[in-house]
């Protein structure tokens, strides 16, 4: 156990020291990678992330019943940006897809979430914000499990205001890519007004997870649990 | 359903893997370019190329939704950028912001972003209408099988879901639940029982699919294939090219011609830095002269 835990935090602050040196490999004069576009160098790392999260998916044994629960998640999740929208002009995905992370672990939590951004956008259409789109879910799912490790059974309110901070983390992190590709120069002031600019977005997507937590989480934990006992 | 619908001409009848190299290389000079000149000229061989695939409809879709984030990138570009020296309009004393001085520069700045924007948006548009997911994805199989089968299946069970969600959604209606009326509140809880039948249903779903996969002995051994792709001259012929694209692209980043000052005074441009954004553009527009040629001449169609 103890090995175990040193084992990972060496990796944690290796993977760190990778992302710091890349970071600072763009700012220090007289090498090949200096002043490259920060775009696709924060695109680069959010892609590296997400495909550190694939490669361990791929390592882990899986059963059938484990990729048939994924691939429905994410179909549902992704399903229900489009379709509830039409109806109370709120998408529950984000909240779909935590609650699928705190029943069934960050694993699935974050596969749940990065397949649900990548599918609904082949019905949506793709684009740059798609690996952004992918990562944010991704994390949502995986930062409900964690609550889930905190905690013995479902307590609602906790759960309604991760979902809320998750609404605003979702923003916060794609804003980052906006204001890398798209604003000059590259300083606080701007980095300020993007993030001014998409509050009332990220309000909106907040209080919508807080409301869909309040609805459904209670229905939807009861039979997410009463399906786990069947993988 | 999917945005992907096939049609008749040779941008649709590349090899996935060709079609995904033209994009990404379109996708990474459209990042490393910051010449105005060379941005447009990526602009322009994009739409002769969306032109030739028959899209042009959906792309301007897309050009209307990319205006609203063009006026916001330029807006907020003149209101924060000081760097710029030929100031043409000095304004009042702003909170937060400071003194308003729009400049020339800051201008041009905002349009040339906009324009690699633009770009951007293109090229997706052209991933999201001529690239069959399917196969994309299979080019991806060798390299992760579980992954990969997860997003095929969830790409599947997209329509049939939404299929579910409008058969649910109409049996509610007809036993008097409102869905369209109402108060936001009222359709919110209204949209309760929906949810969670779907979710019960998805769940069933999910089973019913492992089990199938368990019957036809999913993991038990190594994968077979089911349909292979093949590669054609024309494959080869626009790989090449938009490897030589990405060569010349490079290569005048390395030299700095794809470079463009834009503070504090706009730079001159040199017409002799401009070969590299001709000859990328020419060898970006190969798909578009070959599907010319194969609309034209049955016997080049025959060949490549």
């Amino acid at each position: 156990m103890i090995k175990n835990s040193f084992i990972y935090r060496s990796r944690y602050i290796f993977s760190i020291l990778i992302i710091l040196l890349l970071l600072s490999a763009t700012i220090i004069p007289e090498n090949p990678l200096y002043n490259l576009n920060w775009a696709l160098l924060s695109t680069l790392i959010v892609f590296l992330g997400i495909l550190a999260f694939f490669w361990q998916f791929e390592k882990k044994q899986m059963n059938s019943k484990m990729i048939a629960l994924i691939a429905t998640m994410s179909s549902l999740a992704a399903v229900s940006r489009i379709a509830f929208s039409a109806i109370v002009s709120l998408q529950p995905a984000t909240f779909i897809i935590m609650i699928t992370g705190y029943v069934f672990g960050a694993q699935i939590g974050f596969m749940v979430g990065a397949i649900a951004a990548l599918v609904s956008n082949f019905f949506l259409g793709q684009g740059p914000w798609t690996p952004w789109q992918m990562f944010c879910w991704g994390m949502c799912g995986a930062l409900a499990s964690m609550l889930s490790l905190k905690q013995a059974g479902f307590r609602l309110l906790s759960f309604a205001v991760l979902a809320g901070l998750c609404g605003f983390f979702y923003g916060w992190v794609i804003n980052i890519w906006h204001w890398a590709a798209f604003m000059y120069p590259l300083n606080i002031k701007t980095f300020l007004a993007v993030y001014a600019s998409s509050l009332v977005f990220d309000g909106i997507h907040a209080v919508g997870n807080v409301v869909f937590s309040l609805l459904f989480a209670g229905t939807f934990y009861t039979i997410l649990c009463r399906f786990k006992k069947y993988i | 359903m999917l945005t992907y619908n096939s049609k008749d001409n040779l941008i649709f009848k590349l090899h996935p893997f060709t079609q995904m190299t033209f994009i990404g290389i379109v996708f990474i000079l459209a990042l490393v370019f910051s010449h105005p000149i060379y941005l447009l000229v990526l602009l322009m061989s994009v739409w002769v190329v969306i032109a030739a695939a028959g899209n042009l409809a959906e792309w301007k879709g897309y050009m209307k939704f990319s205006i609203v984030m063009v006026l916001f990138i330029v807006a907020i570009n003149t209101l924060f950028a000081r760097a710029g020296t030929t100031i043409i309009y000095r304004g009042p004393e702003i909170p937060l912001i400071g003194s308003l001085e729009i400049s020339l520069e800051a201008i041009a700045y905002g349009l040339g972003m906009s324009v690699r924007l633009l770009v951007i948006i293109s090229i997706f548009c052209l991933y999201t209408y001529a690239v069959n997911p399917d196969k994309a994805l299979r080019l991806f199989s060798k390299m992760g099988g579980k992954s990969v089968l997860a997003i095929t299946l969830s790409v599947r069970l997209f329509p049939l879901m939404m299929k579910d969600f409008q058969r649910i959604s109409g049996i509610q209606r007809c036993r008097g639940v409102k869905l369209a009326t109402g108060s936001w509140w009222e359709r919110a809880r209204n949209s309760i029982p929906i949810i969670s039948i779907m979710l019960l249903s998805c769940m069933e779903r999910s089973l019913q699919l492992a089990e199938s996969m368990y019957a036809r002995g999913y993991g038990s051994g190594p994968r077979s294939c089911y349909e292979k792709d093949l590669w054609r001259p024309r494959d080869y012929i626009i790989l090449i090219l938009t490897t030589i694209a990405m060569a010349v692209g490079i290569w005048s980043a390395v030299k700095g011609w794809s470079a463009f000052s834009y503070y504090p005074v706009l730079e001159q441009v040199d017409p002799l830095e401009l070969i590299g954004a001709a000859i990328t553009a020419l060898a970006l527009l190969v798909p578009a002269i070959l599907n010319w040629g194969w609309m034209k001449w049955p016997i080049l169609k025959s060949r490549i």
